[in-house]
């Protein structure tokens, strides 16, 4: 508590995107892609109205004390921004953000389609202000088409762009993932579009663009080979249970349960194809093989064909009945040693306390000396040898850049901000 | 599929050598592909790509130029092949690196240094070289060396714990998650070194972990356990700020997806359903107290879905503002009105696989529109005009090449 607090956010002059503002006024679909591009050195502001971002509230909340700079969804999502509010409702509002975007390179918007324009922030409008900017859109799916007004959420996504129809089970029906991945997914291809659209300023006289994401596309994009399966084949490929589809039949469980949690194991823990041989040397040398010594196993296994019924089920017993007695990383670590590609489960527990992430030196140690605290962020997703990537601080409070934005940025005095903070515009 | 061709693309004139392989490379190179750039796949039929040897295959003929899986991650590619195991394939591979701009791969670390291909040797032909390494898990750690796909990443980075119900197996989605995750992570970071590089004339090295890039797409979870020592764990299709929010089995056996947050949504949903008596009792009136009563909404919800078709069910919903929709198999994605409209499924014709769709990248440019321009290269199908054009090689180097095995 007693060091020195610089403030948020860090610095960061050495990202291959330093020199780029960014205005963020996105929702849970672009706040990932606005952090990451803030993470890779642009100067990103988010604009909040006077009571803060509508997403503040979302959790869960440190301690489960709820309160606006308290979600660990704001954390997470908007850590390295700097925050201003603006009331974008109100015509100085407005004026205001649109000199924020008259010096930027890039907005980040997810009103959805038509609506931006009730804020000022449609394309065309930003195009005026600032025809160099790249105005990114993100929407559930896609500025134009019949449905292009329908509300969606995380699990709209997943399930009207396809992905959820393959996760699940014939039994239970499809399942999404806890962590929303629709989000995760715009999110991240939208940062792509946003890069490229930066880029193709160099190419294209300076000018921005616009850039159209859709969430539903986002997710079409995540449906592994069903797409071509549908195309070529005719056959939905649909939710495998603990299994792993392959054009459309349900083929051999890839999870095997183990003293201490689960392993991933493809193509029944390598038993099927050329790792066959040495996984069932491995099964032999500590006893466990059964019948598979016989030449006859080893060479119906070496060539990947399928499996009788029966035949799939003595050999998933035997790699039930070898897991279940053996800890996962030691499993693991003996499989890859062999040439099998095994992989543990995993919890994020388990993924903080990863040796392979110690080893790289992954995590960051993130300081909130608003709460006399400090915690474990996730670190560098890349390591650029010319311009790393760099976590930037906790996530602003409300308003927090008000007066350094409003000041240096836009060149207000402080009697200008006084006065719009009266007329409730800040 | 946007067709103006007259529109520049944003990465024409740039040269890509993707030595990259199975799912997450490919598809990294692919983003630069259908933007402009022109990427060439290099390939050796001494080891052939694993996803020429997956199918699905067309007319079911297991061959490597008929595979739909290899196809869609390498539109917009033209095809060489060349093999690095001989010392006149490095050299080739050196020629080809000096007038490139890029360097995509995926093996497992080392095993370009042992070629004598890794970057800190390519950079000598080409200073101003933006390379990205992208295997499972960086160059470096006790790791570095694992094998696996995206099936078994998924399971390492968190996904599987949290996909499934939460007395059930942690089965994962049912697909090679990651490998449709982290493309668009290493394409982001070699995106913006492309930029650095436009503006700064400086290259360098991309050293890209799957695995650290799939922990940012985890949402929460990270911090959940960090700051407040609570493990995130899978919740079915329950949310924990939503009630309802689930899939629900209708008559005709398909699933449709309600999730309401606010208490509009819900107000919607009520008047979606009739407004039934249950929905007016005191706990069901505000979303904190509904929250604890999910497993009787659902019942609710899952009687009144067993009457109606998915279609009816989700026109009710729709009707009202309920952020709602149905769970579309494959086909019904084909089929998708809106994803017609917005040509997400570009038609290529393919020289042996003929007309086949590909996926298009998930936004539009509005003025630099990208997209698959081509179909997926055969198997080294232009290995002889990027040698010739390309490289400028006489016939009799070509030919002497071809005899010895350096562009098996």
């Amino acid at each position: 508590m007693t060091d020195p607090f610089d403030g948020v956010p860090h610095p960061h002059p050495g990202g291959p995107l330093s020199g780029y503002r960014v205005v963020d006024i996105a929702d849970e679909k672009g706040q990932l892609c606005a952090r990451l591009l803030a993470e890779l050195g642009a100067d990103v502001i988010k604009v909040e109205p006077r009571a803060g971002d509508r997403t503040r509230a979302n959790g869960p909340f440190f301690r489960d004390e709820e309160g606006r700079e308290s979600s660990l969804y704001w954390w997470a999502m908007n850590a390295g921004k700097r925050s201003i509010t603006c009331e974008m409702r109100l015509e100085a509002g407005r004026d205001l953000f649109h000199r924020l975007v008259a010096g930027a390179d890039a907005v980040i918007e997810t009103s959805a389609p038509g609506a931006a324009k009730d804020i000022g922030a449609d394309p065309r409008t930003l195009a005026k202000v600032n025809p160099g900017a790249v105005v990114v859109s993100i929407t559930n799916f896609g500025q134009t088409g019949p449905a292009r007004n329908l509300p969606a959420t995380d699990i709209v996504g997943s399930a009207m762009g396809g992905h959820m129809y393959l996760n699940g089970s014939d039994e239970c029906g499809p399942v999404r993932t806890s962590a929303p991945q629709a989000y995760a997914q715009v999110n991240l291809q939208a940062a792509v579009g946003a890069v490229i659209a930066l880029y193709a300023r160099g190419a294209n006289d300076g000018l921005g663009q616009h850039v159209d994401v859709s969430m539903q596309e986002s997710m079409a994009n995540a449906m592994d080979n069903a797409q071509q399966t549908w195309d070529i084949l005719q056959i939905n490929n649909r939710g495998p249970g603990s299994g792993r589809m392959v054009s459309g039949r349900e083929g051999p469980r890839y999870i095997y349960e183990t003293a201490d949690g689960w392993v991933a194991a493809l193509g029944l823990g390598g038993l099927m194809g050329p790792t066959s041989g040495a996984m069932i040397d491995w099964l032999d040398q500590t006893g466990e093989a059964g019948p598979l010594t016989a030449p006859h196993w080893r060479e119906r296994l070496e060539v990947v064909q399928p499996l009788e019924e029966d035949e799939q089920e003595l050999l998933v017993g035997i790699m039930q009945e070898f897991c279940r007695t053996r800890r996962k990383d030691d499993l693991v670590r003996e499989a890859q040693s062999r040439g099998v590609g095994w992989a543990p489960v995993y919890s994020p527990r388990e993924i903080v306390e990863s040796d392979q992430l110690a080893a790289r030196d992954y995590w960051v140690q993130v300081r909130h000396e608003d709460i006399g605290e400090t915690f474990v962020y996730p670190g560098a997703p890349w390591k650029l040898s010319g311009t790393p990537w760099k976590q930037r601080g906790r996530a602003p409070h409300v308003g927090e850049h008000n007066a350094e934005v409003y000041g240096d940025v836009l060149g207000l005095d402080t009697d200008e901000v006084a006065k719009l903070r009266r007329s409730m515009v800040l | 599929m946007a067709s103006n061709g007259s529109k520049p693309k944003p990465f024409e004139g740039l040269r890509v050598t993707d030595l990259s392989w199975v799912g997450v490379g490919p598809t990294v190179a692919k983003y630069l592909a259908d933007h402009g750039a022109e990427v060439i796949r290099v390939e050796s039929a001494t080891r052939m790509e694993t996803l020429r040897r997956a199918g699905p295959f067309t007319d079911n003929q297991p061959h490597y130029d008929n595979s739909g899986y290899f196809a869609n991650f390498n539109s917009s590619k033209l095809g060489v092949t060349i093999n690095l195991k001989t010392e006149k394939g490095k050299v080739l591979l050196k020629r080809l690196v000096a007038v490139s701009d890029v360097v995509t791969e995926s093996f497992t670390p080392g095993s370009l240094k042992k070629l004598g291909l890794d970057y800190e040797e390519l950079r000598k032909v080409r200073p101003d070289l933006v390379m990205i390494s992208m295997p499972l898990f960086g160059q470096t750690g006790p790791w570095a060396h694992y094998m696996g796909y995206g099936h078994v990443l998924q399971a390492a980075s968190g996904f599987n714990h949290l996909t499934g119900w939460p007395d059930g197996e942690p089965i994962g989605t049912g697909v090679a998650y990651t490998d449709f995750l982290v493309p668009h992570v290493g394409a982001l970071a070699l995106v913006a070194a492309l930029d650095y590089r436009r503006r700064t004339g400086k290259g360098q090295y991309i050293d890209f972990s799957q695995f650290e890039g799939a922990v940012h797409a985890l949402g929460t979870s990270i911090l959940e356990w960090t700051a407040n020592g609570r493990e995130a764990e899978r919740l079915g299709n329950r949310d924990p700020e939503a009630a309802p929010h689930g899939a629900y089995r209708c008559k005709d056996g398909r699933y449709v997806v309600i999730a309401c947050f606010t208490e509009q949504e819900w107000e919607g949903f009520r008047a979606a359903i009739g407004r039934p008596d249950w929905t007016d009792l005191e706990r069901m009136r505000r979303k904190w107290s509904r929250l604890n009563e999910q497993k009787e909404i659902d019942r609710h919800i899952d009687f009144w879905c067993r009457e109606r078709t998915a279609a009816q069910a989700y026109k009710a919903m729709r009707d009202n503002g309920v952020p709602s929709g149905i769970v579309k198999s494959p086909e019904e994605m084909h089929r998708d009105p809106q994803l017609k409209h917005r040509g997400h499924y570009a038609l290529l014709e393919h020289p042996t696989m003929g007309l086949r769709t590909y996926d298009s990248p998930a936004f539009r440019l509005s003025k630099t529109p990208g997209g698959p321009s081509k179909a997926a290269p055969l198997l080294g199908e232009d290995t002889e005009r990027v040698l010739k054009d390309t490289l400028g090689m006489s016939d009799e180097e070509f030919t002497e090449l071809l005899v010895e095995g350096a562009l098996e």
